[in-house]
């Protein structure tokens, strides 16, 4: 396999990347952990001719946590870092939960949650719980910064409403409220390292027993991680129960739009977004019921 | 017993310290000066012809130094059953046809890869398509496409044993039970890719490096293909990452390594990509399998009929011998009075199939241990009981198959079914869980000699010196399986030397001695290592008539060499360090070294083997009957493999077979759209990982097998048969679902278990 030619950069400030991505156009990439363009630069899938990577700038790297404002998670913060953040731990549980069921302790030291974010897999892990937690995304450009949420961020597989030219510096999520839960639950064929065939988030807040606001973004069984607004409705307002499992369960898989494809067909699809949706609505009253 | 000093301890591997720290040279890490990188040209179609290849322009690319399709080459056909010349139906590079997607059609090699890889695409090739089959059924349909010419009905081998009236046994028969099985194709996966380094010298001979279980085959074929003589080719076999069956032929790159290095004069290296392996490279044979047994009430075996039908794939590669060994191992295990067998090779528009890990035996093992479940359940017997009752035992004679010496089965079977609790778990086990039992047995090397060699099947050769070291030659290729290792154990044993006084040099067609058949078949330990023993008592002969001339020994002394001393058994002061020994043997020859050659060939051991391994094993699942998902949560094994020479490489033997059947059983398969292979790399073929392995049990059954050196036999191989039918007995027994069409997916069990509950049926 032929890697391209390439120009490669590590600069040392947002501006500085800034200016190498608008110098060198459309051809130009940037890069946090690699794990995704290295690779399908290696298979001929991608031929940038300039990278310019993230590492190098110190304002990028960290994870801030408080009260008040929430979570910022910087562009090449790595997943495992982040995964073994004191707070994010705390707080954050199935996000955590998503990201330790990715790939393998290697790529999770070099990966990132931008990384993932932005490189707009439909199965991405950590899209459905970033989702159902109101996450967004803080963008930056020569023209400015703006802010947008996850919820319009995807459009594609791939494909994402960045426009070049543009840098992901952080995603920020609101800190959790009171009474809530989040639950994150995916399947692949092979248990050790395997691309999810399926995965749901589920984010719910109660009031006393039942559900006042649901969040369900399924992954993997749409061109996007996308949210089932359907089964949210038909959450809204019940308590937890056997039955309620079921029918969100149900409606999930309706509104799901799978795939048959090398990993899964698309029937099995749709009853794991149905067992998944179950057990991640459970999970998520659970959680919600014990804050 | 016999005693051992180094045999049965857990001597670290030879290769172990160099693999570990990242030193030790595999093929596609050496580099030679002027060495230019080749690539292959390879058929986007699966059945077409060539009806014309311009290469001027790949030629003339800048760094391009050689391009070479068929016509550059003798076009002389090969294949590994020289017995049989019209079984050899390949050639080097496409010859008017290309018979699957993947089919070597031309090659370049360039300065660099990159280069390289850029002229394929300037080679224009016209094709003419042509109707093409991808499974054995349409393929031996009337007016199916013909896929080689000299075979009209693409069946390209017939193999039929029979003994005993078979009709006669179903008719006593209480109980007679036919099913259809279909098993399917999955990858070696070893984790080095093929690769192979040319060099030719002033004399025009060639010297090959590759990574192959076979050196003495990749010589002699690769002599007949140029039209050269064997011995002016040089094969050398460095360090190699895993073969399991997939490296035993001649291939496609070390022809064109070989030609373009004597074309250009200038060494040439080829290494297949991962994608190159997965999309064309050999699998294990998928087979339909139809069986019927019969039992009488009581659980004894009746009769049974084997009807095979192999996925062959476009061409022959190993399997003529994965024909005769499905039927040969059909015939194993158990006592069947009455046996017919019969297996059809079958071609088809795909990457051949080829030998891998069992050769046979998994796929032929996997009907009959589901069968035995099956009827266990009918009978109202216990699996365990109704193999006990059944099973072969040290004497057995098998017509046309086998003539059993040492045999531990029936030990292991009690064995594993203490160890793994079964009776209890069978009755006992929590909802979603379940337990179940697959067996094994294999051979222990091939005798029946498709290659027609003139050589022994194995030799080796012993130097010793007076500073009391020794050095080994063999042509013995160690694949990743430890076979260095295990023959200087037995060279050490013999002469009484410690690993650290052994020199060995090893897999290399000029200066080891001729010849070895190579790496498969689990043949390397018995074969290669009676011939170590054959040269070892060769050399004990020359020198202990020294020791016992300087001590004027009375002729009924024994002596024998021990901690590094050669002595008189009975007073050990009679002797001498073995140095001195060597140094007083090498005087009284007036000089001339100590040496000794070596060698084993079976005979009069029928046409199988010389010996067999058994083995049972039994798994623990738990199925998650929402999501179909497996998960295995124990195996337990016991065997018996004669003494075990090392204890550790047998366990890792044993893990590495549980790895592969947990892959077989569960999650690996190719993903084919027609002709094509479409999950051509590691993410999408889902090969179980570390984080997948269940935790293990072994216990070693002791036997002593009198054709093995020092006791021992086949250890490994076989372990590739009984995981499969062990967790899907387990996966059955859990939630009642019967796998007839490996692999077991979450799919299909789902499926099952919906079909279930609308009629109602067994609920676990
Ligand atoms: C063996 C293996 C297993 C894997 N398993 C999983 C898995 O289980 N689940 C899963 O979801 N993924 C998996 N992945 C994919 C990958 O590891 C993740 O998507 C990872 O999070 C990507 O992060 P990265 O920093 O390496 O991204 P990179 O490869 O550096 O970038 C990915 C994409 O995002 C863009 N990008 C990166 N940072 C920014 C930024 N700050 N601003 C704008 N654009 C940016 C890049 O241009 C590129 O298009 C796996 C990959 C491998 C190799």
């Amino acid at each position: 396999m032929r890697l391209p030619k390439f120009a490669y950069f590590a600069p040392r400030t947002v501006e500085e990347a800034l200016n190498l991505l608008a110098d060198h156009g459309e051809g130009a990439r940037v890069m946090a952990g690699g794990t995704d363009v290295m690779v399908k630069m290696i298979h001929g899938l991608l031929k940038p001719t300039a990278i310019i990577s993230l590492l190098e700038i110190e304002e990028l790297r960290g994870i801030h946590f408080d009260a008040k404002d929430g979570l910022t998670i910087g562009a090449t913060a790595p997943l495992a870092d982040t995964a073994s953040h004191p707070d994010i731990v705390k707080y954050y549980p199935a996000l955590v939960h998503a990201i330790r069921s990715m790939a393998n302790v290697e790529v999770r030291n070099m990966g990132t949650v931008a990384g993932n974010i932005c490189n707009a897999a439909p199965s991405a892990d950590t899209a459905p719980p970033l989702m159902v937690m109101n996450g967004e995304v803080n963008l930056a450009s020569l023209k400015g910064q703006r802010r947008l949420s996850l919820n319009e961020f995807f459009r594609g597989p791939g494909v994402t409403n960045m426009i070049h030219g543009e840098i992901l510096t952080s995603i920020h999520v609101p800190p959790p409220l009171p009474k809530s839960g989040v639950s994150y639950q995916r399947i692949s064929a092979r248990c050790g390292v395997d691309i999810a065939a399926v995965g749901v988030g589920v984010g719910i807040v109660l009031a006393g027993e039942a559900c006042k606001d649901a969040k369900i973004v399924l992954g993997a069984v749409a061109p996007v991680p996308m949210r089932a607004l359907e089964t949210e409705e038909l959450v809204q307002g019940r308590e937890r129960a056997q039955e309620l499992l079921g029918q969100a369960g149900d409606r999930a898989a309706q509104e799901a739009r799978p795939i048959s494809d090398m990993r899964a067909s698309a029937s099995w699809r749709r009853k794991m977004t149905a067992v998944l949706t179950r057990r991640a609505l459970d999970e998520a009253f659970e959680r919600a019921s014990r804050r | 017993m016999k005693r051992f000093s180094i045999i049965g301890k857990d001597v670290p591997r030879t290769d172990a310290a160099t693999k570990a720290r990242g030193s030790a040279i595999y093929t596609d890490d050496m580099k030679l000066p002027g060495m230019l990188h080749g690539r292959l040209l390879r058929s986007p179609f699966a059945h077409a012809l060539i009806k014309h290849i311009d290469t001027s322009k790949a030629a003339s690319l800048p760094g391009v130094k050689c391009v070479i399709t068929a016509e550059d080459t003798p076009k002389i056909k090969y294949g590994n059953w020289r017995l049989f010349p019209e079984t050899q139906d390949e050639y080097a590079l496409a010859v008017e046809k290309v018979r699957f997607i993947g089919d070597e059609v031309a090659a370049v090699c360039a300065i660099d890869k990159d280069t390289a890889e850029e002229a394929l695409d300037l080679i224009e090739v016209e094709y003419e398509d042509l109707p093409a089959v991808f499974d054995v059924a349409s393929s031996m349909q009337p007016g199916a496409p013909v896929i080689h010419d000299y075979c009209p009905t693409n069946i390209s081998v017939n193999r039929k044993i029979k003994y005993g009236d078979v009709e006669k046994g179903f008719a006593d028969s209480d109980y007679v039970r036919e099913d259809v099985f279909t098993v399917h194709g999955v990858s070696h996966a070893y984790l080095e890719p093929c690769s192979a380094l040319a060099q030719v010298d002033l004399d025009g001979r060639i010297t090959l490096w590759t990574s192959t279980q076979v050196p003495y085959i990749v010589q002699c074929l690769l002599a007949s293909t140029l039209g050269m003589r064997e011995n002016d080719i040089r094969v050398i076999k460095p360090y190699v990452g895993g073969g399991f069956g997939g490296k035993m032929e001649l291939r496609a790159w070390e022809f064109c390594a070989a030609l373009m290095a004597k074309m250009t004069g200038r060494p040439v290296k080829f290494t297949l990509s991962r994608e190159e392996e997965f999309l064309a490279g050999r699998r294990r044979h998928p087979m339909t399998i139809h069986s019927k047994v019969g039992f009488r009430k009581d659980g004894t075996l009746t009769a049974k009929d084997l009807k095979i039908r192999l996925d062959g794939g476009a061409y022959n590669a190993m399997g003529p011998t994965a024909t005769f060994l499905c039927g040969n191992f059909g015939a194993m295990l158990y006592r069947y009075p009455n046996y017919r067998f019969h297996g059809e090779h079958v071609y088809t528009n795909k990457p051949p199939a080829s030998a891998m890990r069992g050769f046979g035996a998994p796929q032929s093992l996997y009907a009959t241990e589901i069968q035995m479940n099956i009827a266990a359940e009918a009978l109202g017997i216990d699996p365990v009981d109704l193999r006990i009752k059944n099973a072969q035992v040290s004497g057995d004679e098998i017509p046309d198959v086998a003539v059993i010496s040492s045999c531990g089965f029936v030990e292991s079977i009690k064995a594993v079914a203490e160890m793994s609790e079964w009776k209890e778990k069978r009755k006992n086990l929590k909802p979603g869980h379940g337990i179940g039992i697959g067996c094994y047995s294999f051979i222990s090397g091939g005798v029946f000699n498709w290659f027609n060699t003139q050589y022994p099947f194995s030799a080796a050769e012993v130097r010793v010196f007076s500073d009391g070291t020794a050095h080994l030659l063999s042509m013995a290729s160690d694949i990743g399986q430890g076979s260095d290792t295990v023959l200087k154990q037995i060279l050490a044993e013999e002469l009484g030397l410690r690993m650290e006084d052994i020199r060995i040099t090893v897999a290399d067609t000029s200066m080891t001695p001729q010849a070895d058949l190579g790496a498969w078949g689990s043949r390397v330990t018995l074969m290669a290592g009676n011939a170590v023993i054959d040269a070892a008592r060769k050399i004990k002969e020359q020198i202990f008539g020294s020791v016992s001339a300087r001590f004027n020994l009375n002729v009924i002394h024994e002596l024998e060499c021990k901690d590094g001393r050669v002595q008189s058994k009975v007073k050990s002061d009679y002797g001498l360090s073995f140095g001195e020994a060597v140094a007083m043997a090498q005087k009284a020859n007036r000089g001339e070294p100590i040496v000794a050659r070596g060698s084993y060939t079976p005979r009069d051991k029928g046409l199988v083997t010389p010996a067999f391994g058994f083995g049972a094993q039994v798994a623990e699942v738990e199925v998650d009957r929402e999501t179909g998902l497996v998960e295995v949560k124990h195996m337990w094994t016991a065997h018996d493999c004669g003494t075990v020479i090392n204890p550790r490489s047998v366990e890792g033997q044993l893990a590495g077979s549980i790895q592969m059947g947990l892959g077989y059983a569960l999650s690996e398969q190719f993903v084919m759209d027609g002709g094509k292979t479409l999950n051509t790399n590691f993410a999408d073929y889902k090969m179980p990982m570390a984080t997948d392995m269940p935790p293990s049990d072994v216990v070693h059954i002791d036997t002593y097998e009198p054709e093995g050196p020092m006791g021992a036999k086949e250890a490994g191989e076989g372990l590739a048969s009984p995981t499969a039918p062990a967790i899907s007995d387990a996966v059955y027994h859990a939630v009642g679902y019967r796998c007839m069409d490996l692999p077991i997916t979450p799919e299909k069990i789902l499926e099952d278990l919906e079909k279930m509950s609308e009629t109602g049926d067994k609920q676990a």
